[in-house]
């Protein structure tokens, strides 16, 4: 610990609790679904919820299955399963846990009571009888060219006797001297190219259901999660004033209700409580961090198996991390271009907008905006092992930040759902190096 | 440019050191413009014919320093060394770069091209890989067309449409060419040590096509079956895109006895294998090129239901005899590991020995490997003979 720091603890906001209920709650929605008659979609990548929600099914994101088994330290059978099948480790963790989990459906894994699998079979009896089948499978993954080889193989898993819709979000590399961060004729076309896709999406999910697609249902959706986003947001704004009162960690712990819970007046609900208890912490001097000293970025998909541990990691060092390109360039972070009434192409450009889905030059705009905004010292990069999407120009990233805006950063290696990769040691050191430069350069300014 | 070596000595120069051809090229060809092509889709008949030299970028044989920290040391060989090669300034023979292919880990070696050289355009023209869908056809069709404009922007000169169709049989003359080699040796009719039929594909990847298309036609005049089998054991090698093999790692499968007849590397007879229709228009063509490759032999880069890699491997097996199999794996090629375990599946069901082996840019444990090439020779040795099919 650097001897300025004091060891700060965390004031966990309120609206957490009743945030984690409103997750179970609707994991446990899924769980039952079979016995209520419901169809389940399997899908990934973007956030085609709402069209589901609208279509009448339940619907089961492969990626947040994966983490939320990672955040509850559950992960570990589903992985076995998979490595018993032939997933190698250096595999996307999302998937293969979801892989992992799509063997142990179809009975993969070891023959009941045998002693010999590396799975135990009870362990494989609970988690196959959790998930349930899938009826048909949606895959609408942005950047991740990943994602949607991860959804062919999970129809193979299945023995190709599922359906399945794949949704191509193009990458917007920006060829042309007019791309840009939501402008430019490639925005324009892969824009349109998008809601063509979503139109057809929606005709097959017609075939799938039997049913009319309902569109007032997807308008009202649209307009609940609009107006969440616009709350969402209006909380994070007020993290601008120093010390914050929230942190990026407690826009981890809404991840799940922007992402893919249903559009609801609950959903506005748990967003406004959220965005005021913030205030009320701004009115009444309440700071997340006891006594913050430094203010962080971070740049990186989140570590599912660490949340907590690294929440109190970084507090430990008067760190207070508050702002993220996962948490705060995705997930209807910009909700003016929703149009509840016609939602569709706001929806489609939303699919574009994901933080993966840009090259280099957006990604830096994006981020050096955020750490100008927010007034960061420091940058810290998750280097996550097995999401090469999310790491990609990181390197780079931090380089710009230093050259613009003189910002120091750190790298750290871990993964989303596979906790073999994080080593504590090389985070601490890394931080402690970091917050050191950071004194240093304070104490050149004057600023100490 | 003369060769005054033999064609297979020629070829092997060329693919031994691309960047020397490069140079040699642009020095003989004043005013001409090379294009950098990453792999493994983009047609490179259209940079032909608008007067490029397309040259699908190759990794080099130099220890990465500069790519392997500007890139996660968890991304591929081969997008580090490319993005060692750019950082470096060892791509600067180059007058612009194209990309069709959406890989997370190629974009991110494309985008440290285009941080290390800003000067040079890099056009990612994405050829959308979700095969089965019915809107995909006519977006690939609508992006070959912005291609096509962006190769006549960057060669300040129309395509002209003759010259295209000329580019196009020409190519096709070439990967013809390349097939019946690869026929030959998976019918037992010609016997090269792998290495030198990589030195074939890599080298057509590299050069002029017209000089490559005549130093094939001058191998095959003289006739190719002189040699000997190298091995008693025939395996087939199976998968390793976008880079090529060591060739230690080739010679050392045949050091332990055994011959390879067949394979579906990139650098082996999936670059070769499909032809572009000559009687249809050249864009429509090179459209249906794109998705006739997947058919003919289906790679795990592209999703589609109806075309199976597992199953392209086991008619492969039986068309060619081979005892076995070796999957080569580029270390942290997603999908690949996404698609293994069903190339395993069927391997297991078939009771084809098989062995996987993971690749690196450098520091390959070859004597491990040599251990374990060796075990599989064995195994397969003690086997009673098999009864293919």
């Amino acid at each position: 610990m650097t001897s300025t720091t004091t060891g700060s603890t965390v004031t966990r906001m309120a609206a957490n609790r009743s945030g984690g209920k409103m997750i179970a709650d609707y994991w446990d929605n899924i769980f039952t679904a079979p016995e209520r008659g419901k169809k389940v979609v399997w899908y990934n990548g973007s956030a085609l919820n709402p069209i589901f929600q609208a279509a009448g099914l339940e619907w089961c994101h492969g990626e947040a299955f994966s983490a939320r088994l990672a955040a509850l330290h559950l992960e570990g059978p589903a992985q076995l399963a998979g490595a018993e099948y032939g997933y190698i480790n250096e595999l996307c963790s999302y998937s293969r846990t979801h892989l992992g989990c799509a063997v142990l459906s179809q009975g993969g894994g070891p023959a009941p009571g045998s002693e010999t699998g590396a799975v135990d079979a009870l362990d494989q009896a609970e988690l196959a009888g959790r998930l349930p089948h899938p009826d048909f499978f949606v895959n609408a993954y942005s950047g991740c060219s990943t994602g949607q080889q991860w959804d062919e193989m999970s129809y193979r898993v299945f023995g190709k006797n599922v359906p399945i819709f794949n949704v191509s979000i193009p990458f917007l590399w920006g060829n042309h001297a007019d791309s840009g961060y939501m402008q430019g004729q490639e925005w324009e076309e892969a824009t349109d190219y998008v809601v063509a896709q979503l139109g057809e999406l929606i005709a097959f999910i017609e075939g799938q259901t039997g049913r009319p697609f309902d569109w007032d249902a997807l308008s009202e959706s649209m307009s609940y999660i609009k107006r969440a986003s616009e709350l969402r947001l209006e909380g994070m704004e007020l993290c601008t004033n120093k010390p914050t009162p929230a942190t990026y960690w407690d826009w981890i712990a809404s991840i799940a209700h922007i992402n893919f819970l249903p559009g609801n007046q609950d959903l506005v609900n748990y967003f406004g409580s959220v965005r005021d208890e913030i205030a009320a912490r701004v009115a009444n001097g309440v700071p997340a961090l006891e006594n913050e000293r430094y203010r962080l970025y971070f740049d990186g998909i989140m570590n599912w198996n660490k949340l907590g541990w690294l929440a109190k990691r970084f507090a430990e060092y008067d760190a207070a991390v508050i702002a993220g390109r996962y948490t705060h360039s995705s997930f209807w972070q910009e909700p003016q271009i929703i149009d509840a009434e016609n939602p569709l192409r706001g929806m489609a450009q939303h699919y574009l907008i994901c933080p993966i889905n840009h090259s280099l030059k957006t990604l830096n705009y994006l981020t050096l905006r955020d750490c100008e905004r927010f007034d960061i010292d420091g940058m810290v990069f998750h280097s996550t092992r097995t999401c090469r999407a999310f790491t990609n120009p990181q390197t780079l990233l931090a380089r710009s930040a230093r050259e613009h805006l003189g910002l120091p950063a750190m790298f750290f290696e871990g993964d989303v759902a596979d906790a073999s990769f994080y080593k504590d040691e090389v985070l601490e050191s890394r931080l402690v190096a970091m917050l050191e430069n950071i004194d240093v350069r304070r104490a050149k300014a004057g600023r100490w | 440019m003369t060769p005054t070596v033999s064609p297979l000595a020629r070829m092997a120069e060329v693919a031994a050191d691309p960047d020397a051809y490069v140079l040699a090229w642009k020095q003989s060809h004043p005013g001409r413009k090379v294009a950098g092509v990453l792999p493994m889709n983009f047609p490179e008949e259209l940079l032909h014919a608008a007067g490029f030299l397309p040259v699908v970028i190759q990794e080099n044989s130099e220890p990465d320093s500069e790519g392997r920290v500007i890139l996660a040391e968890f991304y591929c060989g081969y997008t580090r060394n490319l993005a060692d090669q750019a950082i470096k300034g060892k791509l600067a023979h180059y007058d612009a770069y194209f990309v069709a292919d959406h890989c997370v880990q190629l974009l991110g070696a494309a985008d440290v091209m285009r941080y290390a050289q800003p000067e040079i355009p890099i056009y990612f023209g994405q050829f959308i890989a979700s095969m089965s869908e019915s809107s995909t056809n006519g977006k690939v069709r609508g992006e070959m067309g912005r291609i096509v404009r962006e190769v006549e922007r960057s060669a300040g000169a129309p395509i002209d449409q003759d010259r295209l169709r000329n580019s196009i049989r020409l190519y096709n003359e070439d990967r013809s060419l390349l097939r019946k080699v690869f026929d030959a040796r998976r019918d037992g009719r010609l016997h090269l040590p792998a290495k030198q039929i990589q030195d074939l594909v890599k080298s057509s990847m590299i050069m002029e096509k017209a000089e490559h298309v005549a130093l094939l036609k001058e191998l095959l005049a003289h006739g190719l079956g002189t040699q000997a089998a190298t091995g008693t054991v025939k395996l087939h090698l199976s998968g390793h895109f976008c880079h090529a093999p060591k060739q230690e790692l080739l010679d050392l499968i045949e050091e332990c006895g055994a011959e390879v007849v067949d394979d579906d590397l990139y650098h082996g007879r999936r670059y070769v294998t499909t032809d572009v229709r000559e009687d249809l228009d050249p864009i429509d063509a090179l459209t249906e090129w794109y998705f006739d490759r997947n058919v003919n032999v289906p790679c795990p880069t592209r999703v589609q239901h109806d075309a199976d890699w597992d199953t392209y491997l086991s008619n492969a097996v039986n068309a060619s005899g081979a005892d076995g199999v070796i999957v080569l794996m580029a270390k942290f090629c997603e999908p690949h590991m996404l698609l293994y375990p069903e190339l395993r599946k069927m391997m297991d069901e078939r009771e084809i020995p098989y062995l996987l082996i993971e690749t690196e840019h450098e520091g390959l444990p070859m004597e491990s490997i040599r251990t374990r090439v060796e075990a599989l020779v064995e195994r397969i040795s003690r086997r009673p003979a098999r009864v293919a099919g």
